[in-house]
């Protein structure tokens, strides 16, 4: 079953186009990972799914719903398509349990007690019940991207996207968001995971792909991906990223 | 004629100066509160993506900054009756005018203050669901109001002591109250000192408050 479809996706600035045609069919329960160069348009393809960007022209269904249709209302699909970013953004204002209970009280309209035993239960999901009355601010890095899967996962959304949650994060603490997204990867989450970790790419997706200049150069099961890049880009990029 | 400073005129002056304090008090709170809501309207309808909203509070802002505070009192007590027929109290036009003239500057302050606000915040509160109003609401104006209180706290001193040129259409404020004393005493130069300290006294007390205020909220939560 297609819970995202993506069809001749276009996206501008502009002059400037950095989608140029993208069509792609994810599964639900798919882990897909997008890799390519920075500025390739992988993270705009990602953003464009929940309409933080709109797209130029195409369309985008996600479970069932056309997210360019007037008719659709997009806070609702926005809570079936969670989000977590390369920056975090938590807020600042609310400790660590109200910025994971603030989409269940105030979309969902649930009570005080059942958001607070909810956020309470994706914490400790994600290993942080101990930090709930702590503020963002207090917490490392690893422990702010975790909350914010927390977060993401608190509408209880179909399909996670994830925006380069590691890039800015120092190399330990790495680890720990990794293997949170790992978990979840298991228990058959959907998840779009724009990202620069092979590692993760090879183990954990079922499917990666290879965005360049706005349009998908490659796309195999992780073990052809890797071993087999027929695309010379591709070669070149994972050439380039394997140096280091 | 050798001058000699009457420190008698001086320390008598203050307690009858206070009658024009109560007013002074009472038109820059009414004046700034009706203000900040004033303020808080046009500013935020200076980031709406209708393009007429954004037109009317550039027009209102612009008006407001661009003419004369002593104007505008002139215009809404001594004009606007005659064109309505209906007389304002004094009092009510004090109040009015700083209402309108500060509103134009917190409305640049709370339009600075929301735009400061990393545009990841937005894009949070959106992605969890939340419509524009509510991740305005709940999300970006609790962190933006902490940014205004520095500005709205000079905002705060310069309607104070914009409450003196209301002299002009009759209001008992501080400086007129001390012109009248003035006019009974002619001792000038101790009187108009006198109230030059109560304003003193006034915004220093105030800017002392702000500090407080701003070392409390930052002890609750940084940023």
């Amino acid at each position: 079953m297609s819970m995202i479809k993506i069809i001749d996706l276009h996206k501008s600035y502009g002059d400037l186009e950095v989608i140029k045609g993208i069509d792609l069919d994810i599964k639900s329960g798919e882990v897909v990972c997008i890799i390519g160069p920075s500025g390739s348009g992988k993270s705009t393809v990602l953003r464009c799914i929940n309409r933080l960007e709109t797209p130029t022209s195409g369309r985008i269904i996600v479970d069932g719903k056309d997210i360019m249709e007037p008719a659709t209302n997009i806070n609702h699909v926005r809570t079936e398509a969670g989000m977590v970013f390369q920056q975090f953004n938590l807020f600042p204002h609310i400790n660590v349990l109200g910025n994971v209970t603030l989409g269940p009280v105030k979309v969902r309209k649930m009570s005080r007690s059942d958001a607070d035993k909810l956020g309470l239960s994706l914490l400790e999901k994600v290993g942080l019940a101990d930090k709930a009355k702590n503020y963002p601010e207090q917490l490392s890095g690893g422990q702010k991207q975790r909350v914010a899967i927390a977060r993401a996962l608190s509408l209880k959304p179909k399909v996670i996207l994830f925006d380069e949650p590691t890039s800015a994060l120092d190399p330990e603490l790495v680890g720990e968001v990794l293997e949170v997204m790992r978990q979840l990867a298991s228990e058959g989450m959907t998840m779009v995971v724009v990202t620069h970790e092979m590692g993760f790419a090879r183990d954990v997706a079922d499917r990666v792909i290879f965005i360049d200049k706005g349009v998908i150069q490659e796309q195999n099961t992780p073990k052809e991906f890797f071993s087999n890049p027929a695309n010379p880009r591709l070669r070149d990029f994972l050439g380039k990223v394997s140096e280091h | 004629m050798e001058f000699q400073f009457e420190w008698s005129i001086f320390f008598e002056s203050i307690p009858m100066l206070m009658r024009g304090v109560k007013f002074t008090i009472i038109i820059t709170i009414g004046g700034l509160s009706l203000g900040f809501f004033i303020g808080t309207l046009i500013g935020l309808m200076k980031l709406a993506k209708h393009a007429i909203l954004r037109t009317l509070a550039i027009t209102y802002i612009e008006a407001v900054r661009g003419t004369p505070m002593l104007v505008q009192a002139m215009f809404l007590y001594y004009g606007v009756p005659m064109a309505l027929g209906l007389r304002i109290p004094p009092l009510t036009a004090g109040v009015i005018i700083i209402a309108v003239n500060s509103g134009a500057y917190i409305a640049e302050i709370v339009r600075g203050s929301v735009q400061s606000i990393d545009p990841g915040q937005t894009e949070a509160g959106r992605s969890i669901g939340l419509t524009r109003s509510q991740t305005m609401l709940y999300i970006i104006w609790p962190q933006a109001f902490k940014r205004m209180i520095p500005p709205l706290g000079n905002q705060f001193i310069i309607s104070l002591k914009d409450t003196s040129l209301l002299m002009v259409i009759g209001v008992g404020e501080l400086l007129r109250t001390g012109q009248e004393i003035v006019a009974v005493s002619f001792r000038a130069f101790e009187v108009y000192l006198a109230v030059a300290v109560v304003y003193l006294v006034m915004t220093l007390s105030i800017a002392k408050a702000l500090r407080m205020v701003e070392n409390h909220l930052n002890m609750r939560t940084t940023r």
